[in-house]
């Protein structure tokens, strides 16, 4: 392996290979950070840390999270799968993408290069609340390479998603008509527009608190005509919809596996795809959600829209049900994360209408039981199918399988595991423990309940141990893949795995969203 | 009120749950493959079943709403006539409860105050932030408020059981953010106005 031929590409393949590596390496470290946050919560009063290392940890964790893994990795996988699924040879904008993608990295470090400064990294959590993150409060530098980081993030993320959508309409190849498309990359067209809506309020905010901080400016300085909602309205502006833009594309990923081991075609092609956009749309109206405590907005007008997303995200989970009725169902690891995305998501779903009631959140927001909420649909719903991708599209990267008997276990340690960490969480908030703190007392039910959460945390430590070890011993003993080792539906499934170098040498008839599949059973496939 | 709007939504929400839960892990149990099965039937749609299950969780959630609207409006309103009011507000890393024509009780994360209010008074209070902001949360009263800096706001509260109950800053504020908390306690009101008496008497010089 050439690595001047890795720094200097420009291949979509190599480009959303280094996309994905990238934010596996970020995702280790932000796992590494949870563990040290559930370990200093093991007991209560306990001491693994002090304050400002606690504040520095959930920082960069959520930080890292959000805009270094969740939605990158879905933005390398589309860089990786997109062009193979519409049948392009490479993405609108090649050298845009290795920007975006340089762009991401830099960003990155440049977020945790605050550590080795001397007051440390930023330590106002992922939503860096002005005032507290203003330069009179927060003093370190860590704070500006915090802005300065996801600023650059923010710049890739929009420029990932100029070149995705172009691709998709302009790449496609003949026969494959919009309606062709299959849902993943139908959920990334979505997803890219959210992108679009959402990054520049983020970027404006960035700006604003940058001048705030190192130009003598006021925007969110009440003693000096500023206002501290006003950073609250920018960054949920940005930060709800980001929120789809951390569910759409794994929406996407969990459409294109459960079909393939349900054998049968996705159900309710159309009612998916409209639902997607519901979704989106509906995200962008939803934002002081997070703000029903600041008495400073209309909580029932963002209430009901908050309401009404869960509708066509009910028809999404409707039609995988629908999808898998009456099919013909293999569960290899792919699978059982899909599954596991199901069941895990469902309930952050459930209390994500509970917490969308304003006189319910007036006790859950800001309390461990938001907490719980939001790691059920990020880590249980967007984590599980980052793992049931890894898993699915492994193969077709790499040319080689991972073992099926190490992934089950995975799967089942990273499922126990995230249900005994998060469910006793909900309990936690609800009996009043905040979120963000470095101790609780030592009353009722909470040291229970976090030393449970604590151990659940372990396990899932396990689990990812042990799909590192299955990712080294499958690289030392190749299980040999084929073009489509799993009977798949879509067209990068047609190339060689991994892809030749332009994505195809020849392309079969597309007559539907499955073309692999009418390929190898003209005996059902569609004919128009 | 707000007891029986978390107990509403966690029912519907768990029976929905449930359900769905149930119809998942039945597909999935239910069609395993086995050995020599045939290519199961290739349907794609059913329209009316789509419409359904669309316009059923739409009645739900506007059902929800409704529900949710009239509690807010319950929670949210002010009374005209309240029998007491105190101005709260938070700072690094503490509180101060200022009652309006009685005394201002201030304590920190070292010393955290105590908020006494008589039992079945409406008390008005206005919160507001000298700093940053916080969040005045008494988890007993499954109720928070933002104090944010630059604007204040209001909300009654009618304690309706003797008790001392536990609060805390719930918006991250920085490094003492753990243990910025406080207390209310809730008197009988002859105690009440006994409390305030020596307030008085303490205050004198």
């Amino acid at each position: 392996m050439n690595l001047l031929a890795w720094l200097t590409t420009t291949d979509h393949k190599r480009i959303g290979i280094l996309y994905l590596t990238t934010s596996l390496f970020y995702l280790l470290v932000a796992g590494a950070l949870a563990l040290g946050i559930r370990t200093q919560l093991a007991r209560p009063e306990n001491t693994v840390v002090d304050a400002h290392t606690y504040a520095q940890m959930f920082t960069l964790h959520g930080t890292a999270m959000i805009f270094l893994v969740i939605a990158p990795f879905a933005l390398g996988l589309a860089n990786f799968l997109i062009p193979l699924q519409i049948g392009a040879a490479e993405m609108a904008f090649p050298r845009l993408n290795a920007t975006s993608y340089w762009l991401f990295l830099f960003g990155g470090l440049v977020v945790f290069g605050g550590a080795a400064s001397a007051e440390g990294a930023a330590a106002t959590g992922w939503t860096a609340y002005a005032p507290l993150s203003e330069i009179a409060v927060s003093t370190g530098i860590g704070q500006d390479l915090w802005i300065v980081g996801v600023f650059l993030v923010s710049v890739a993320t929009i420029l990932t998603a100029i070149n995705l959508i172009t691709t998709t309409f302009v790449y496609r190849a003949p026969g494959m008509t919009m309606w062709r498309l299959p849902i993943f990359t139908w959920e990334m067209v979505a997803t890219s527009l959210l992108i679009f809506m959402a990054f520049p309020a983020l970027a404006a905010d960035l700006l604003l608190l940058f001048v705030d901080r190192r130009f003598g400016g006021h925007a969110f300085d009440p003693n000096g005509g500023g206002s501290a909602v006003l950073w609250q309205h920018l960054f949920w502006f940005f930060g709800h919809p980001e929120v789809y833009v951390m569910i759409l594309p794994y929406f996407g990923v969990i459409s294109e596996i459960i079909p393939v081991f349900s054998r049968k075609p996705i159900f309710g092609y159309t009612g998916l795809v409209l639902s997607a956009f519901a979704i989106a749309g509906l995200s962008m109206g939803v934002w002081a959600h997070h703000m029903f405590t600041t008495g400073a907005v209309n909580n029932p007008f963002f209430s009901f829209v908050s309401f009404l997303i869960a509708v066509p995200t009910g028809v999404k989970f409707f039609n995988w049900i629908g999808t898998m009725w009456r099919g013909s169902i293999t569960f290899p690891t792919p699978m059982l994360f899909s599954v596991g995305f199901l069941l895990n998501f469902l309930f952050g779903g459930v209390t994500g209408v509970m917490v969308a009631s304003p006189p319910i959140d007036y006790h859950a927001q800001d309390s461990y039981f938001v907490v719980a909420h939001f790691h059920y649909t990020l880590g249980g719903g967007s984590l599980f199918a980052i793992f049931a991708a890894l898993f699915f599209w492994w193969p077709k990267m790499f040319g080689s399988l991972l073992d099926e008997r190490l992934g089950k276990l995975c799967f089942w340690l990273l499922f126990v595991g995230f249900n005994v960490t998060f469910l006793p969480m909900h309990l936690a908030g609800i009996d009043g423990m905040p979120r963000r703190v470095v101790t609780y007392a030592d009353m009722g039910a909470l040291p229970l309940l976090n030393l449970i959460a604590t151990l659940g945390s372990y396990v899932m430590a396990a689990g990812v141990v042990v799909f590192v070890v299955n990712v080294v011993l499958t690289m030392r003993r190749r299980i040999p893949a084929g073009n489509d080792p799993w009977g798949a539906n879509s067209l990068e499934w047609w190339t060689s795995s991994p892809p030749h170098e332009h994505g195809f040498t020849s392309l079969p008839p597309i007559r539907s969203e499955r073309p692999v599949f009418d390929a190898r059973h003209p005996e059902v496939a569609v004919r128009r | 009120m707000l007891a029986a709007d978390w107990r509403l939504f966690a029912l519907v929400g768990l029976a929905v749950a449930l359900l769905v839960w149930a119809l998942i892990l039945f597909a999935a149990l239910r069609w395993r493959r086995r050995d020599g099965d045939p290519l199961p039937p290739q349907f794609r749609r059913h329209d009316a079943l789509e419409i359904t299950w669309t316009v059923l969780p739409l009645v739900l959630v506007c059902g929800l709403f409704v529900y949710t609207y009239r509690a807010e409006a319950t929670v949210e309103s002010l009374d005209a006539t309240p029998d007491l009011a105190v101005a709260v507000n938070g700072f690094r890393w503490g509180w101060s409860f200022a009652y309006t024509g009685g005394p201002v009780i201030t304590g920190d994360a070292n010393a955290p105050p105590q908020l006494v209010l008589p039992v079945d008074k409406l008390t008005r209070i206005t919160l507001t932030s000298a700093d940053v902001n916080h969040a005045f949360w008494v988890p007993d009263f499954l109720f928070k408020r933002d104090a944010i800096p630059g604007q204040a706001t209001q909300f009654d509260l009618r304690p309706t059981k003797l008790g001392t109950y536990l609060g805390h800053c719930a918006e991250f504020c920085g490094l003492d953010h753990a243990r910025m908390n406080f207390s209310v306690r809730v008197v009988a009101p002859d105690e009440y106005a006994r409390w305030l008496r020596a307030q008085r008497i303490g205050a004198r010089p």
